[in-house]
């Protein structure tokens, strides 16, 4: 990993006293303590000279301590393996924030959400309605201090939300949701269709926010992990992994490198699984159910040594702070390595039958395109930011776990289709198996997990994770007695949802399932 | 054969009982062939009897169309299932009607559902009445093209007189006319029954359904008539493609036993049942937008059958 000080220093030197303070809280975990002015500046800079990005911008309400909300924005810089996070402070009595989504739209809704939880209003944000509180609900702001956990809310008030209206000659609207036949979660889409082709789609998420942010806060971490573990229940082990860096990282805790294998391999098991789903699932959307059954039939065998190994088929239960819960004997791991040696031809006979299936392939390619220019605009990470040109990886660019002792492929293309993504997840498997079977090679005795003590309070630590579907980011800010003052957890969907109103753009109705497979994008993780 | 009362009861109950199972066990051997037990045979038959049961959520902007377009459906399927010949040569009601009436009728119930899906003003019905009526403006030149190329070579449009005709041969398929107008009959099959490269009957995915858009907001009673109609309308295609093309075993002429008919007939639709499936399985879904060209090579297929009449007489 390229070292960080030629960027301080260039920093310093560029923004000299706009800077108040930088302090680095992990050697690739760098704050920049400034003020809101500096902030457009300090992202072009980010953004031209160091090819970073804004992976995300969120709030912290520091009233009780400092008198004044935070708002953070978390820079990546890939290239160079650094999270800088600019911290600005916004004033007490009329909060207000300057929008950066006319520049970055990849932080639209991210802002919008500080606006509705956090009462901070946006100056100059292109669309500054409601996002994640829904708007039939009070002027309320349930992630403030002084709002109280178990304030009851009156059942729907106010206004249902208004759509935006699409005219025009044999225009109509076809509202799907918020409840879906499969058995999926809740979410309202509304096209606006010229006959088949799609002129628009307009997304409402939100209807399973379950505050869980909130919940967090004044949670001992032990629980948290419980919590993190259902924020999205294909991500358990991704997102509780996330958790566990966040709370290491403020207690100043170190992994045992064994703990550290163990949490690659079943961070890998759990990708792998989910691909597996997503390409019979992408399949079936098409009508191919035969490729469908083939795929659940891979997925249970990897699903039945997830319950070997950890006692869970889901993974749950195995993280924990400082390490991991449970041991693997040597059978255990013989078993694994035999079920990949089965399930490497299985997977190639998976893939042939579906690329030897012209109606198909047919089917999946040119559908559902996102071209690299909207997904780089829109910040679109994970599968769907592979396949459309952005090269990109928590594993490669910011080892964490076990991955700076392999090297990680990252399967990247430019084509940006239905047919690409579900190739990313091809490639990913393919690597999945051979990063496991290198990881476990490299496993040596010794201690899984290490006690993780007191933490500091007002410590801040950022957690974070490349899970199957994208990055996912657990920032924390520390309480005393091994509480949490802040947990903001980022999911790629939240990230992601925008780059379907794009992708499905002159696409036929019909085709919108399966563009939605493929991205496969989560309901709760983006609700919360 | 003695009277035609009987012929026509015989008829009744025969489609009745075997439409559902035929709808049945194809969805039973696609499961088998994913691997999976699926549903026994019979679980049609329970599913119509649940149904039936059951009350109806009916949508307060509905108006008469929508509840009688079941009934509209059912009939006419019905109807059009006694026009084929299944048993014998002689269709129970052969004298009211041939290849035009049986037709006619299929397009009046299609109608009629059509309306049916409209009439609720739900999206996704709309969606599915809009995409059945601009499929079928394909299928149906298809349809009758290769039944009317048929009916030259027999001589008449009675299906009667055509199945008798096919019986008259030895291998009907072994001849071009009939070779190119079964390829033409057999994709029209397949789309007017909703099967996979048109449509999905086994998806939930209410965005790109034809038939079960239509049908989607039907509950109860409506919906076991609609379920059964729609059996009975792809056991009376496939009974005529099989008669047309498989004349063997029809009970013809003096002596000929009628249980070994009613037995041939079955045989063969499960064979027919056979491919439907492995079409069914091999092939993805066609894009919308494709599923017209497919059908214009059926109506192609059809028009070729039609020219060979003439070159190869």
């Amino acid at each position: 990993m390229p070292s960080l000080q030629p960027i301080l220093d260039d920093l310093s030197k560029r923004f000299e006293e706009q800077i108040d303070e930088i302090r680095a809280a992990a050697p690739n975990e760098i704050y920049l303590h400034t003020r809101m002015e500096i902030i457009p500046a300090l992202c072009a800079y980010f953004y031209r000279k160091w090819n970073g990005r804004l992976a995300g911008v969120f709030a912290d309400d520091a009233r009780e301590d400092d008198g004044v909300f935070y708002v953070y924005y978390q820079f990546a810089l890939d290239r160079s393996g650094g999270f800088f996070i600019g911290r600005i402070p916004i004033a007490d009595g009329k909060p207000e924030l300057i929008s950066l989504t006319n520049a970055v739209p990849a932080v639209n809704w991210q802002e919008r959400e500080i606006q509705d939880l956090f009462g901070i209003e946006l100056i100059g944000h292109p669309n500054p309605r409601r996002c994640a509180l829904h708007d039939d609900w009070p002027q309320v702001h349930p992630l403030r201090k002084d709002f109280d956990l178990k304030t009851q809310m009156a059942p729907f008030i106010g206004e249902r939300h208004q759509f935006r209206r699409v005219e025009g000659e044999g225009v109509f609207q076809v509202p799907v949701g918020p409840v879906h036949a499969g058995i999926i979660e809740p979410g309202h889409f509304l096209f606006s269709v010229a006959g088949e082709p799609i002129l628009n789609l307009q997304i409402r998420l939100f209807y399973t926010h379950k505050g869980t942010e909130k919940l967090f806060e004044n949670l001992p971490v032990e629980h948290g992990v419980t919590l993190a573990e259902s924020i999205s229940g294909d991500s358990s082990f991704a997102h509780a992994t996330a958790f566990c860096h966040a709370v290491e990282r403020a207690a100043g805790v170190e992994v045992p490198q064994r703990g550290r294998v163990l949490r690659s391999v079943c961070l890998e098991l759990e990708r792998i699984y989910n691909h597996i789903a997503d390409i019979g699932a992408i399949a079936t959307d098409v009508a191919f159910v035969v490729a469908n059954a083939h795929a659940m039939r891979l997925k249970e065998r990897v699903l039945r040594v997830n319950e070997l190994l950890t006692g869970n088929r889901l993974l749950r239960g195995m993280s924990c702070l400082g390490g991991i819960r449970r041991d693997w004997s040597a059978p255990q791991i013989l078993a694994l390595e035999r079920m990949l040696d089965e399930l490497a031809p299985e997977f190639d006979s998976l893939v042939a039958l579906i690329y030897g299936s012209s109606s198909t392939r047919e089917r999946l390619q040119t559908t559902g395109f996102l071209s690299p220019q909207t997904a780089l605009d829109l910040g679109i990470v994970g599968i769907g930011g592979r396949a459309s040109g952005f090269d990109h990886d928590l594993r490669r660019d910011y080892p964490h776990d076990a991955y700076d002792q392999v090297k990680v492929a990252v399967p990247v293309y430019t084509v940006g289709d239905v047919f690409h993504r579900m190739q990313v997840r091809i490639d990913e498997v393919r690597e999945s198996m051979r990063l496991i079977c290198e990881l476990v090679s490299k496993l040596s005795e010794g201690p899984i997990r290490v006690p993780i003590g007191t933490i500091p309070a007002g410590q801040v630590a950022l957690g974070y994770v490349e899970g199957w579907r994208g990055e996912i980011y657990h920032w924390i800010r520390t309480l005393p007695g091994n509480r949490l003052g802040r947990c903001k957890i980022k999911d790629p969907s939240l990230q992601n949802w925008p780059a379907m109103s794009e992708a499905v753009m002159g696409n036929i109705i019909p085709d919108f399932p399966v563009i939605n497979k493929s991205f496969n994008l989560s309901y709760s993780g983006t609700d919360r | 054969m003695t009277s035609p009362l009987l012929d026509i009861a015989l008829q009744i109950a025969m489609t009745l009982v075997m439409a559902p199972l035929m709808s049945s066990i194809i969805r039973n051997w696609k499961a088998k062939l994913q691997n999976r037990r699926g549903s026994p045979p019979w679980q049609v038959y329970l599913d119509i009897a649940k149904f039936l049961r059951k009350d109806m959520v009916i949508s307060e902007h509905a108006s008469w169309v929508f509840a009688s377009a079941p009934y509209v459906v059912f009939l006419t399927s019905l109807v059009a299932a006694l026009m084929v010949p299944m048993i014998g040569v002689e269709a129970p009601l052969g004298m009211f009607g041939g290849a035009l009436a049986f037709i006619g009728l299929l397009a009046l119930g299609r109608f009629f559902l059509a309306l049916g899906g409209l009439d609720p003003g739900s999206a996704f019905g709309g969606m599915g009445s809009s995409r059945e009526m601009t499929l079928s403006s394909v299928a149906e030149p298809a349809l009758m093209l290769s039944i009317f190329t048929l009916a030259i070579a027999a001589g008449s449009t009675s299906l009667s007189v055509m199945v008798h005709h096919a019986a008259s041969q030895d291998w009907p398929l072994l001849n071009s006319v009939n070779l190119l107008a079964f390829a033409a009959l057999f994709i029209v099959l397949l789309a007017e029954t909703g099967r996979v490269p048109i449509d999905n009957p086994a998806t939930h995915l209410e965005l790109t359904m034809i038939h079960e858009a239509m049908i989607i907001e039907y509950s109860g009673r409506y919906l076991a008539l609609l379920e059964l109609g729609a059996s009975i309308k792809q056991f009376a295609l496939m009974s005529l493609v099989i008669n047309l093309f498989f004349p063997h075993g029809l009970a013809v002429g003096e002596g000929s036993s009628v249980p070994l008919a009613v037995g041939a007939l079955l045989v063969k639709l499960l064979f027919l049942a056979g491919v439907i499936v492995l079409v069914e399985t091999v092939n993805a879904k066609l894009r919308l937008f494709r599923v017209p060209n497919l059908l214009a090579g059926a109506f192609v297929l059809a028009a070729l059958a039609l020219l060979s009449t003439f070159i190869f007489q």
